[in-house]
């Protein structure tokens, strides 16, 4: 199996997700590609994409909600830091992904 | 040997997004239209053989319908091997848990192998397959 191929599926599959919802992949090419990596490794042995920098809880309820893309579950806070937690998806509008603050759901006020 | 095209099947029978199985030459061959654009591939999956029409099309990737594997339906190439069980959290019975454990040592060696992909023509309204004869 190619890893590159299998990249370029995961991103057709992914962009179908995230456009509707006002995201695209992030410009920092190089991120992306380490971001996709991870998630390879975890869908060769999960069997799903999970979101690389989220820890499994072995709760299937919970776990499913951090499969990539995870953006509808989260949407408020995403909708908030403009970004998803890793980082591979942001808003459409945003050209330059570092100056983005990292919030809390707490520092952003949705708790 | 020598590669030509044979007559298919008719363009407007598969729509946008679907497959159809046909069999030419003895070659049993899924047509995939891709968005108007048609790629033949091997009906057998690359894992264990289950018949790809049955599975799923999104653009140019087949989901096989038994463990979903995936292909590039343009190159052939496996793009994902099975999908690994999941059991939602819970364990499998102990009976369930053994038949796991005797089925993973012989699967282990299972490889998920590219499917062959045919040239396709259209051709007033008629999708032609390229096989190979001696």
């Amino acid at each position: 199996m190619n890893s590159k191929s299998r990249k370029k599926a995961l991103c057709y599959f992914f962009e179908k997700v995230v456009r509707p919802l006002g995201f695209k992949f992030t410009p920092d090419a190089e991120l992306m590609d380490f971001l996709l990596e991870q998630e390879m490794v975890l869908e060769g042995k999960h069997g799903v994409p999970f979101c690389p920098c989220q820890p499994l809880r072995h709760d299937r309820a919970r776990d499913m909600q951090i499969v990539c893309p995870c953006i509808p579950f989260h949407r408020k806070h995403f909708a908030a830091i403009r970004r998803c937690w890793c980082g591979l998806f942001v808003h459409t509008d945003v050209l330059d992904p570092n100056t983005l603050p990292q919030l809390s759901p707490k520092e952003a006020g949705l708790e | 040997m020598s590669e030509m095209f044979v007559r298919a099947i008719s363009a407007d029978e598969i729509a946008p997004g679907g497959m159809k199985t046909v069999e030419v030459d003895g070659n049993e061959i899924v047509i995939c239209n891709c968005g108007g654009k048609f790629h033949a591939v091997r009906r057998r999956c690359g894992h264990m053989n289950a018949p790809l029409e049955m599975g799923t099309l999104d653009g140019k990737y087949l989901t096989c319908p038994m463990h979903c594997a995936q292909f590039d339906v343009e190159s052939g190439q496996a793009i994902s091997g099975p999908v690994p069980p999941d059991f939602g959290g819970e364990s499998p019975s102990p009976i369930f848990g053994k038949y796991l454990q005797n089925i993973d040592v012989l699967m282990k060696h299972v490889r998920t192998e590219s499917i062959r992909t045919y040239a396709t023509k259209l051709e007033n309204g008629w999708v032609s397959i390229a096989v190979t004869s001696l």
